[in-house]
């Protein structure tokens, strides 16, 4: 076998003729166009994962949602969590750029591929930050309307379940909450981790081939 | 002195660019991904070169920025049907250059590189190019013992492929 491999690496040295021959233009035109990498996509992407919650406080139902919070009484609650998540966000982007300016193509293989997996992380773990915060917000809804007594009145919705006793219209509402929140968690995580899971294939591939130890 | 740099840069790459297209031989299918990962290898090297210190040959440095463009940070087009079709390439076999069974050989083989992984791809690369162990797992971030053994693993799936 090592005189078949031998072989080969004397045809491979030989081949040179064969390659392709670019003029100095042609190369230097090249060293202006815009690299298309993954960590440039892993960069848009992660950026526009990091605003696209907060876009969604300006639409207006969003909005009007915040007088629902008061008139549930949640408005302190609201406002504690509010800050808390923005300490949290900003952390996360701070680590994401810090990991971000980590990465240098001069590291060895699996360094760089280390060091992009990472940054990618930073963001997946923001994601799911994010949803918990969503779903949260679904679950102190839910506690809102079931320490709220009029609770028709402050959703807006007088009159349109007057034959039902209100406890029970108040179980109803509270259930389709729970289902409303349940389903647009999931849904928003399955978006997110199926792009996750594309974006990031070929690195994973290639880092457990890297990091396999072969005995 | 950004002029300067321009040109020297692509003077350099200019005389070395063969490094860049074997990479892209062994890692792309057709002429357009071949051309597609040269572009941004090319610009991988540019937007390092200010960190090339010179304290090696700058074929030396290429080769890990080339490798890694290959095996990280470059995305294959989904637009393009992947064939394995190795002729329409590069490194067509001449016939009557070689005996007929050293020609299928060598055919052969070319064809089971292509289709080994990244990292073996890679690994395979560099032996063909001469470089030692040393430096195979310094650019690949790899143990030296590990790149052997990862390397024997590779000569037998290729004698596999030569003698079924």
């Amino acid at each position: 076998m090592l005189d078949e491999l031998e072989l080969l690496k004397k045809d491979w040295q030989k081949r040179d003729a064969e390659l392709p021959k670019l003029s100095y233009d042609e190369i230097y035109k090249m060293i202006w166009k815009k690299s298309s990498s993954i960590v440039k996509w892993i960069f848009y992407i992660s950026i526009i994962e990091f605003i696209l919650p907060h876009l969604l406080y300006l639409v207006p139902s969003m909005r009007n949602n915040l007088d629902l919070y008061s008139d549930l009484g949640l408005s302190n609650v609201i406002l504690v969590v509010s800050i808390v998540q923005y300490l949290v966000i900003f952390y996360f982007i701070y680590q994401f750029y810090k990991r971000y300016r980590e990465i240098s193509v001069l590291d060895n293989a699996r360094q760089l591929t280390s060091n992009i997996l990472r940054t990618r992380k930073t963001v997946k773990h923001y994601v799911i930050f994010s949803l918990s915060m969503v779903l949260l917000t679904f679950v102190l809804l839910i506690v809102g309307i079931y320490f709220t007594d009029n609770v028709l009145e402050a959703l807006g919705l007088t009159g349109k379940m007057a034959s039902l006793p209100a406890n029970e219209a108040k179980m109803i509402i509270m259930a389709s909450f729970a289902i409303f929140g349940v389903l647009f968690t999931v849904a928003l995580g399955g978006i997110y981790f199926l792009l996750y899971g594309l974006l990031t294939r070929k690195l994973r591939k290639n880092y457990r081939e890297l990091q396999k130890l072969e005995v | 002195m950004n002029k300067e740099l321009e040109h020297r840069f692509v003077t350099e790459l200019e005389s070395n660019q063969n490094i860049v297209h074997k990479v892209c031989t062994l890692y792309t299918n057709d002429k357009d991904s071949h051309n597609d990962l040269f572009q941004e290898i090319t610009i991988q090297l540019w937007k390092a070169y200010p960190k090339f210190r010179g304290d090696s040959k700058f074929s030396t440095w290429m080769y890990r920025v080339a490798l890694n463009t290959a095996i990280t940070l470059y995305r294959k087009s989904k637009r393009r049907v992947q064939t394995q079709d190795y002729d329409s390439v590069i490194f067509k076999i001449k016939a009557n250059e070689y005996d007929d069974t050293e020609e299928r050989q060598l055919k052969l083989m070319y064809n089971a590189i292509k289709q080994l992984n990244d990292v073996d791809k890679a690994l395979v690369f560099l032996y063909l190019e001469d470089k030692d162990y040393t430096e195979i797992s310094e650019t690949l971030g790899i143990t030296e013992v590990n790149a052997r053994v990862k390397m024997n693993r590779v000569k037998n799936k290729l004698r596999t492929i030569l003698n079924p």
